[in-house]
């Protein structure tokens, strides 16, 4: 039998624009903590975040046809605390508040307390969590189903929100940018780290007692999802640009590391860590078969 | 209070569909929409092969994964047992059609709202309302509704003498037992 995915782009884009919002306030804190001179990274941070969430929401909303026709029913959403998307509408709420305080503050060239940046921080942390326990609870697909996804989830709107920090001072200000050394350092690490998460889950998952383990990762690694698996996730997302990193952050001397060229190679592999951050929230998604009742969903 | 369920019977299921086209039109279901799904699987090796249909519909879990990850308590559990969605108050989220693991649920294309078997042949069972519900529709009985708390009901001892079990063992405390 043929699965149809029940959740498709839309709801990829809402789990990566989430994700990369709380990662990108992670990302202000950690440059007003370790790079307190980088005062135009951390606003580029700070206005990210509230900005990726929202359109999100929008997206979600969107998604929630029923919702759409009659919007009060949003209200309902805060009725069942037994439910993980309950939980996320209350992170989301409250990261959007907090972040928007910042992103306004920081507009406005006023002081952010800190206690606002790390509680948005920590609420940015909930929120990527958030969107992995989504789908880890549901029983039904074994490629959700486990602990691993949250932490991969994790991991990867850290990237991407650190990325997206980077993309745009790469182009508004480049001085900062070469400033920023443990940042990046932090940066090249987690595409690492994903990379033994995914091969992780991909092992564990395809010895999941349903066949569905199986044919999932399969259809990643090898079926219908394969050629943007490798090509688009794997090579774009995560081994080129730890390549590129590895070579400009250890390999390549100083006065290279800052030029423009080097500027330019940075960008590359940044935007590619954002579109792997995309392509992993898509096919987690679309490569998820129901276990087995009498015959498998292929 | 009676705990209802059903039992299927495989061995006398031929895979004719009458009961998912009786539950469209009891239900009144837009012709895109159906409560029953069917898994169809072939058995044995040339020249001894037989195929065996498994009608799959909403099992009425005790412990209802769509309801537990409902946020806005559309799906819901009433007194009687029965698990059903409030029209209302769904948001169409879908998250209940990702928990389900049977994958038995499915949205309503115009309003968007999510929907299942509703187990509405309680009331031809209750007080013999005439009905083209799955149940009355089956050519060969291979469905029967019930009480399982009551150990001299029809189903009670069905589930005994067929040695009837839920489709996938302990998965969820599923209601509707199947003979295969």
């Amino acid at each position: 039998m043929t699965f149809e995915p029940i959740w498709g782009s839309i709801i990829a884009w809402y789990l990566f624009l989430a994700g990369l919002g709380g990662g990108a306030y992670v990302s202000a804190a950690f440059l007003r903590w370790r790079h307190p001179e980088a005062v135009a990274m951390i606003r580029i941070g700070r206005f990210i975040a509230p900005v990726t969430v929202v359109i999100g929401l929008c997206l979600l909303m969107f998604d929630a046809t029923a919702g759409l026709q009659h919007p009060l029913r949003f209200a309902l959403l805060l009725t069942n605390f037994g439910s993980v998307m309950t939980w996320g509408v209350v992170f989301l709420g409250a990261f959007t508040l907090l972040s928007l305080a910042g992103a306004g503050l920081s507009l406005a060239k006023r002081d952010v307390p800190w206690g606002l940046d790390i509680a948005a921080a920590a609420f940015g942390v909930c929120v990527a969590i958030y969107t992995g326990c989504l789908l880890g609870v549901c029983k039904t697909f074994p490629l959700w189903n486990n602990a691993l996804l949250p932490i991969l989830f994790l991991v990867s709107a850290l990237s991407t929100g650190m990325a997206a920090v980077l993309v745009v001072a790469i182009v508004r200000h480049p001085e900062e940018f070469n400033r920023v050394g443990v940042f990046k350092k932090f940066h090249f690490v987690l595409p690492l780290v994903e990379l033994l998460l995914v091969a992780s889950l991909c092992f564990v998952t395809a010895s999941n007692a349903s066949p569905a383990g199986y044919e999932s990762v399969m259809s990643l690694v090898a079926g219908e999802w394969s050629v943007v698996f490798w090509l688009l996730f794997i090579v774009v997302g995560l081994v080129g640009p730890t390549l590129l990193e590895t070579w400009l952050l250890f390999f390549s001397p100083r006065e290279f590391e800052e030029s423009r060229k080097a500027h330019v190679i940075s960008f590359a592999s940044d935007a590619g860590v954002l579109v792997g951050g995309f392509v992993l929230r898509l096919l987690v998604l679309v490569a998820a078969v129901p276990i087995t009742m009498v015959t498998p969903w292929l | 209070m009676a705990r209802y369920g059903m039992l299927i019977n495989t061995k006398k299921c031929i895979g004719c569909y009458a009961c998912r086209t009786a539950c469209q039109r009891q239900n009144d279901l837009l012709p895109d929409e159906a409560f029953i799904r069917f898994e169809e699987r072939e058995e044995g090796a040339y020249p001894n092969v037989a195929v065996e249909h498994v009608p799959l519909q909403c099992m009425h879990c005790e412990d209802a994964p769509c309801a537990s990850v409902c946020p806005t308590g559309a799906a819901h559990m009433g007194a009687d047992g029965i698990v059903s969605v409030d029209q209302g108050r769904c948001i169409g989220c879908l998250y209940c059609m990702a928990a389900c693991p049977y994958q038995v649920r499915s949205r309503n294309s115009q309003t968007g709202a999510v929907d299942k078997c509703r187990f509405c042949t309680v009331s031809s069972h209750e007080n013999g309302t005439k009905m083209c519900s799955c149940v009355d529709a089956c050519l060969t009985d291979a469905r029967i509704f019930g009480d399982l708390d009551d150990p001299n009901s029809e189903i009670s001892k069905a589930i005994v003498k067929e040695h009837a079990t839920p489709l996938k063992g302990d998965l969820t405390r599923a209601k509707v037992y199947y003979v295969r």
